[in-house]
């Protein structure tokens, strides 16, 4: 059947075949047909289709001209015709078309024999570039030509004409029976019916089912070994084996003892599948024993500070807590508003009316991861927290009623001075008093009336500096220092006895006061000047009861004298060498112990009871053996400036005043360094002073006040002495910022006066 | 003379070292570290002088202490760590090269706790080295314990592997069963942040907090690891403790788990104890337990009947059966009798408080049924441990009831957690109907039971007896719940006693005022035969209010009852005695000038009270006085050290001052809520 199809198809195809292309498939006849003669001697039938198949592709890219040669090629594939068959076929075109090319003749053997003519290898002989006649219309639709005989230009410029249509009945044929490979399209470029061969439409199908286009093709060939098919006979080495190869080796049976070891000591394991192994470790409990099976307690390293716990939970935290501890809306919308670093508490209370209707925390996890970084993250520092009663630390402080008595209120204002009153003085009875200003006077009042009694002007420029009564009741002798003289003084006031006693003491030193002087110059002959002149104050003065005069170099600012009345010291801040001296009394006699001294003496006083000299520079206080002649101790109050000191009555201790505010007491027994530091006034304290009898104290400040301070001293070693401050004692007047000058306690009661610079001064009782 | 010394070789310069020194010391990564430091308590301190230590590098860092550090040096886990690391180093580089059969060979080796919760080391010797003793352990075990708690009760995500979460749970429970058998669960508070439970182990109290069984929000950023790290260190501890524990109450450990239960929410119904020598009582807790199975056997028809009879029964002397059985309680516990003192003036001597029961054994005669919306988990743990041994539930609280019928006629308590539907509160003849089903209506009750909140178990535990039930009562306006915690230190607030107690002075004498302000403006709107009758009462008329207020408090609440007589008597014999004074005066001046009495009834009070304000106010200045004074003789330091103590404490009294001052202003809205 497919003959026939062939035979008519090419009765078709034949009609249209041009003349002048024959040649050209000639050629390619023959060399194909040459090409399976060679062929069929080593390759099968189906390489041959191959080659042939090769053929095909060339005519195909030669266009119209290989219709014939087409044909031909297909019939080999589908109708499994031998060579010779296609042979004779091929022929038989050939001859049809253009009669035989060659000769047959006999060769020598008999056999027949076809002998070619030659061919003449012209330009134009074998041009496979050659195009049929293209269409050069270019890239027009070619509905343009439709009107037209023909449908464009070949190369050389002739028309191609449109090739004659079928006639009807042939279009009729044509429509009956289909040809092979038709498609019903027709080729643009040609206007011809577009057929496509079997093989064609095999390759269209191969390489729509992504095979190799190529039939017969074998992407995997048998390899072909060369080399070790064949088993050489010769060995290429002629070398002995070595003996390694009969001998076990030593360093493998190493390895493996090695190995065996490891199995016997269970190192190795034998194999189990990864699963297995899995499933059984999750099966392994983790061993517990008795961890603590020996304990034995370590003491804890002084270094090692546990994690202090969590505090507990208190009422608030209550998911019901008492109405009280739930937040009002000002303080919940505060706690909101604040930045949750400085919330007090991380937690607002809540309150929830049953259990079921509390929600979860939602800080939890935050808190305990928290509670977590402090654990590890924090530092910890032992912290001793005080956990006493704030009152505790308070000093048991006695009450103000249990102090008693002290003095309180100003009982009689002593005025007529004019200017200052620069110091004051109760006699050691205890009934006058005496007082010396700035108007040079000293004046003599009764304590208990307040009436003046006895006055003397002992100057009329230098004010009166410092006013002192002599101890003892057995005399009544008044010391006063104005500028360089230092006058002794008898106030009258009707007890003639007394004055003569007084009028004794003073007189017996006169027999002495060459004698001193001369003992002086015989010692040091350098000294041309004595360090103080005593002499009679001159008639007027002797007249009013002033009886000695003693001239020193330079002012005098403080007297004090010995507890027996012999001795009385001065000092005189500006005298440089001199600025100490003491006077003995019965003897007239004024020594300066102290040639120099490291800064300015300010005040000097005797101890009470023991052979001890005290004398304050500006920051210290030394405190000299008068016998033994040397420094006992030397004080730091710590102040910067002294004003004046006073020795408590025990002897142990001793109270310092200092122009920077501060009031020291100082332990004489305990250390140089203040035991209590005061500072109660807001001014300059000018003086202090102890009571003889009484556990009391006084200062006076600038400020225009006393303050009395209640103080016992205990012979208990082990107990510090107590001072409590129990009075401040207001009304003097500031003038010209200065208030208290000066103060003295009264012998027996407890009472004390002051001297003020408003020109007044006061009892307080 | 010694040798010079030289900067930087002694004291704070050599003691401590910065933690980036550590780490290069160790050798280890930065992570490594922190876990060491974590698992062997090392933190960071504080140098006693800053700027010596850190040799006067202004950047602030922390410090450890060296030896501390020296410490670590000799720790087995470095080389752990150590081989763990080049591990790692393995793998990656197998990654890197592209091998990666080689990388998930190597991969096998490699521990990965933060997934498997299982790590290749164990922490024995480091609890060992940690705790010395086993009572250190147990002082140690409040974080513990809390940590643990928390992580039974995450959600697990691939920073908490299931498997920790499991085996917290496990030693959560197993830690609870101890705590059950050995009775030594004390206290318990509900918090807004979950539930505390107070514990006395050999001595040491422990501490901890678990939340409430709710899915736990993660908010902020919260490194797990870190926290993985704790609880790695933590879960090993509690083993190693509910070891000696179990062991040292003679039972097995670790008990035996049943993983079925377990899956039905069994809880601690699903561990088995063991004898370890002896077969003790421990063994009976959890046979009660698997009760479930023959309790729901009988065929409910016949139930129903016999509940019906049982019923029938019961309604007929409800009150008359309860006082029998109270009366037979009395009769049988061995109880120490209350000693009263008959006639006044004789001492009081201090008496045991829980009459002869233990606290220990307060439930044990009861049998509980908790309802469906009650925390299962907390309340049989409490219940349990306070010697509660029947405890039945809803079959849907999971598995390990002691019955799940709820119509069951042992139960003695029955705790709910519901409102009271009032719909549903008469109660008509549906009750036959309810018969057949399990389950009782909304509000039906069972007679001969006691209905309660779950807060009463609570309250009932930390108070050693058992409360009232009636204050508990389903749907009643709960008591506050206060915490068991608190020390109460003298002068802080105290909200279990009245506020006449605690309150100073002055704000007493404020607040009458107020009082009396307030019964002014009432005056006016009252009719005069009423105030009449007010200054009958005598003179301390300004105290009817609050005599008032406590007999309205009196009929809310036995519990308060007759506590403020005594003191109230003593704080009014002052005030009487002057006011009395007052009045009398008063009187006589009445009579000389012939007008009626009742002229002025409230003035002498108010003018009193200006009195007493007034002299109270002197009072305060002289103390003030004194203090200033006494303060004066103080030394500086100790002066500011003073001062310092004094903010605090007055920080502390304004707190309860607040606090008061709320607590006055409920009370007076309550009073007037009443009125």
């Amino acid at each position: 059947m497919a003959s026939t199809k062939s035979n008519l198809k090419r009765k078709a195809s034949l009609a249209e075949v041009y003349a002048a292309y024959e040649a050209q498939s000639d050629d390619e006849f023959g060399d194909g047909l040459l090409e399976g003669v060679l062929e069929d001697e080593s390759e099968d039938e189906e390489s041959e289709v191959g080659d042939d198949d090769d053929d095909d592709d060339d005519v195909d890219r030669d266009g119209f001209g290989a219709e014939d040669d087409e044909l031909a090629s297909d019939d080999i594939p589908t109708d499994d015709e031998t060579p010779d068959k296609r042979l004779a076929n091929g022929i038989g075109s050939d001859q049809e078309d253009i009669g035989p090319h060659y000769r047959i003749e006999t060769d020598a053997n008999g056999g027949t024999r076809y002998v070619y003519d030659d061919i003449d290898p012209v330009y134009d002989s074998d041009d496979t570039d050659a195009q049929g006649p293209t269409n050069t219309i270019g890239d027009i639709p070619l509905s343009f030509y439709d009107s037209y005989p023909h449908i464009g230009y070949d190369i050389n410029g002739k028309r191609i004409m449109r090739p004659a249509t079928g006639e009807a009945l042939d279009a009729l044929l044509d429509s009956i029976e289909v040809p092979k490979g038709w498609t019903g399209l027709t080729d643009p470029a040609t206007g011809k019916p577009l057929n496509l061969s079997q093989d064609e439409l095999e390759l269209l199908r191969r390489v729509q089912m992504n095979e190799v286009p190529e039939e017969g093709y074998d992407p995997y060939p048998d390899t072909v070994e060369w080399f070790t098919t064949f088993e050489e006979t010769m060995p290429l080495s002629a070398a002995p084996e070595p003996k390694r190869r009969f001998l076990p080796s030593k360093h493998e049976a190493k390895r493996i003892m090695k190995l065996v070891k490891a199995i016997r000591e269970g190192r190795i394991l034998p194999y189990k599948p990864p699963e297995e192994r899995e499933r059984e470790e999750e099966e392994e409990e983790e061993v517990h024993y008795d961890l603590w099976a020996d304990e034995t307690p370590r003491p804890p390293n002084v270094m090692h500070i546990p994690a202090p716990k969590l505090a507990p939970p208190g009422y608030d935290l209550s998911y019901n807590p008492p109405p009280e501890y739930l937040p009002t809306e000002d303080e919940k919308k505060s706690w909101e508003e604040m930045e949750p670093e400085e919330r007090e508490k991380e937690y607002l209370p809540q309150k929830y009316d049953s259990l079921r209707r509390t929600p979860a925390y939602d800080e939890f996890v935050k808190e305990r991861f928290e509670r977590c970084l402090d654990l590890y993250l924090a530092p910890r520092i032992r912290k001793n927290r005080l956990n006493i009663d704030p009152t505790s630390l308070l000093p048991k402080l006695p009450r103000p009623e249990e102090l008693r008595p002290f003095p309180t209120i100003a009982s009689i204002e002593f005025a007529g001075h004019e200017g200052r009153v620069r110091s004051v003085a109760i006699d050691p009875s205890g009934q006058w008093l005496a007082s010396g200003g700035d108007d040079g006077t000293v004046r003599v009042w009764g304590l208990a009336d307040g009436k003046q009694q006895w006055r003397v002007k002992l100057s009329s420029e230098d004010p009166v500096d410092a006013v002192r009564w002599r101890p003892g009741q057995e005399s009544s002798i008044l010391s006063a220092a104005v500028g360089e003289d230092i006058f002794l003084m008898i106030p009258s006031y009707g007890n003639p006895e007394l004055e003569q006693a007084s009028r004794d003491i003073l007189d017996a030193g006169f027999g002495y006061a060459t004698n001193g002087k001369q003992l002086t110059t015989a010692n040091g002959a350098a000294r041309k000047d004595p360090p103080a002149k005593w002499s009679r104050p001159g008639t007027r003065l002797e007249d009013e009861g002033v009886l000695l005069k003693i001239t020193v170099r330079s002012p005098v600012k403080t007297i004090s004298w010995h507890r027996r009345g012999d001795f009385f010291c001065t000092v005189s801040p500006t005298g440089q060498r001199s600025s100490v001296a003491i006077h003995t009394l019965s003897k007239h006699l004024t020594q300066i112990p102290f040639r120099k001294l490291p800064g300015l003496a300010q005040t000097a006083s005797f101890h009470p009871t023991r052979p001890l000299f005290f004398v304050a520079t500006q920051r210290s206080i030394r405190c000299y053996d008068l016998q033994k002649q040397e420094l006992v101790k030397s004080i730091q109050p710590g102040a910067r400036w002294i004003s004046s000191f006073d020795v408590h009555p025990g002897g142990d201790n001793l109270v310092v005043g200092s122009y920077d505010r501060r009031l020291l007491w100082h332990d004489l027994e305990m250390s140089s360094r203040p035991y209590k530091t005061m500072r109660f006034h807001p001014q300059a304290i000018r003086a202090v002073k102890f009571h003889r009898s009484y556990p009391l104290f006084a200062d006076c400040s600038d400020d225009g006040t006393l303050q009395i301070f209640h103080s016992k001293v205990v012979s208990d070693l082990m107990e510090g002495p107590t001072i409590v401050p129990v009075k401040m004692l207001k009304g003097h007047k500031v003038v010209n910022r200065l208030g208290v000058t000066d103060i003295d306690w009264h012998p027996q009661h407890p009472w004390c006066v002051s001297a003020g610079a408003d020109g007044t001064c006061r009892l307080w009782t | 003379m010694g040798r010079i010394k030289k900067k930087g070789e002694s004291g704070n310069a050599k003691n401590y070292i910065t933690r980036t020194q550590a780490v290069k010391k160790l050798q280890i990564s930065l992570p490594d570290f922190r876990k060491l430091c974590i698992w062997k308590g090392i933190f960071p301190r504080e140098p006693r002088n800053r700027k010596k230590a850190s040799k006067s590098a202004s950047a602030s860092t922390t410090f450890y202490y060296a030896k501390d550090i020296q410490f670590l040096l000799h720790e087995p886990l470095l080389q752990k760590f150590r081989e763990q690391k080049a591990l790692e180093k393995k793998i990656s580089r197998a990654l890197g090269r592209g091998d990666v059969g080689d990388a998930s060979r190597l991969e096998k080796n490699a521990a990965r706790p933060e997934k498997t919760g299982k790590p290749r080391y164990t922490l024995d010797h480091v609890i060992r080295d940690r705790y010395p003793t086993f009572v250190d352990a147990l002082r140690d075990l409040d974080d513990c314990l809390s940590m643990l708690f928390l992580f039974a009760n995450l959600p697990s995500t691939s920073t908490v592997p299931a498997k920790m979460i499991a085996r917290c749970e496990r030693l959560c429970l197993e830690f609870q069963h101890y705590l059950i058998t050995s009775q030594s669960l004390r206290k318990s508070f509900l918090s807004i942040k979950g539930i505390y439970y107070q514990a006395s182990i050999q001595g040491e109290d422990i501490l901890w907090l678990v939340p409430y069984k709710f899915n736990q929000r993660v908010v902020g950023d919260v490194d797990f690891r870190i926290m993985g790290t704790f609880v790695e260190f933590y879960m090993t501890l509690l083993g190693f403790v509910n070891f000696r524990l179990y062991t040292s109450v003679g039972l097995k450990y670790p008990p035996k788990f049943d993983q079925a239960k377990d899956d039905e929410a069994g809880e601690l119904g699903a561990f088995k104890l063991e004898g370890n020598l002896l077969n003790g009582s421990a063994e009976e807790a959890p046979a009660q337990l698997t009760n479930t199975e023959t309790e729901a056997g009988p065929d409910p028809k016949t139930q129903a009947e016999v509940n019906k009879l049982i019923r029938q029964m019961r309604e007929t002397d409800v009150d008359g059966d309860r006082v029998e059985t109270e009366a037979d309680k009395d009769e049988s516990i061995d109880a120490i009798d209350k000693f009263e003192p008959a006639a006044p003036g004789g001492d009081v001597l201090p008496q045991p408080s829980h009459s002869g029961s233990d606290p220990e054994s307060l439930f044990a005669n009861c049998t509980f049924y908790l309802s469906r919306e009650t925390p299962r988990q907390p309340l049989e743990f409490i219940l349990r441990a306070f010697g509660c041994k029947r405890i039945g539930w809803d079959a849907t609280l999971g598995e390990g009831a002691y019955t799940t019928d709820e119509r069951d006629p042992s139960i003695t308590h029955q705790i709910v957690d519901r409102p009271v539907i009032q719909a549903a509160m008469q109660e008509g003849g549906d009750g036959e109907d309810n018969q057949t089903s399990q389950k009782l209506a909304a509000n039906q009750r069972m007679p001969g039971r006691t209905y309660v909140q779950p807060q009463w178990v609570w309250d009932s535990i930390n108070d050693g007896e058992m409360k009232r039930p009636d204050l508990y009562a389903p749907g009643a306006q709960l008591p506050p719940h206060l915490s068991p915690f608190v020390q109460n230190t003298q002068g802080a607030y105290d909200p279990t006693m009245p506020l006449e107690d605690q309150q100073t002075k002055g704000e007493a004498l404020g607040d009458s005022e107020e009082e009396l302000d307030e019964d002014e403006a009432d005056e006016d709107d009252a009719d005069d035969s009423l105030a009449v009758k007010k200054i009958e009462t005598g003179a301390d008329s300004m105290d009817i209010a609050q005599s008032d207020d406590e007999e309205d408090e009196d009929g809310d609440n036995d519990s308060f009852g007759g506590f403020s007589d005594g003191e109230k008597a003593a704080d009014e014999s002052e005030d009487d005695e002057q006011a009395a004074e007052l009045q009398y005066q008063r009187e006589l001046e009445a009579e000389l000038t012939g007008k009626p009495v009742k002229q002025a009834p409230s003035n002498p009070q108010s003018k009193a009270k200006v009195e007493a304000k007034k002299r109270l106010a002197k009072q305060a200045k002289e103390e003030a006085e004194e203090i200033e004074r006494a303060k004066g003789m103080l030394s500086k330091k100790k002066r500011k050290l003073f001062e310092q103590m004094q903010y605090t404490n007055s920080k502390k009294s304004a707190e309860d001052l607040k606090l008061r001052e709320k607590r006055r202003k409920l009370e007076k809205q309550k009073a007037r809520a009443k009125a």
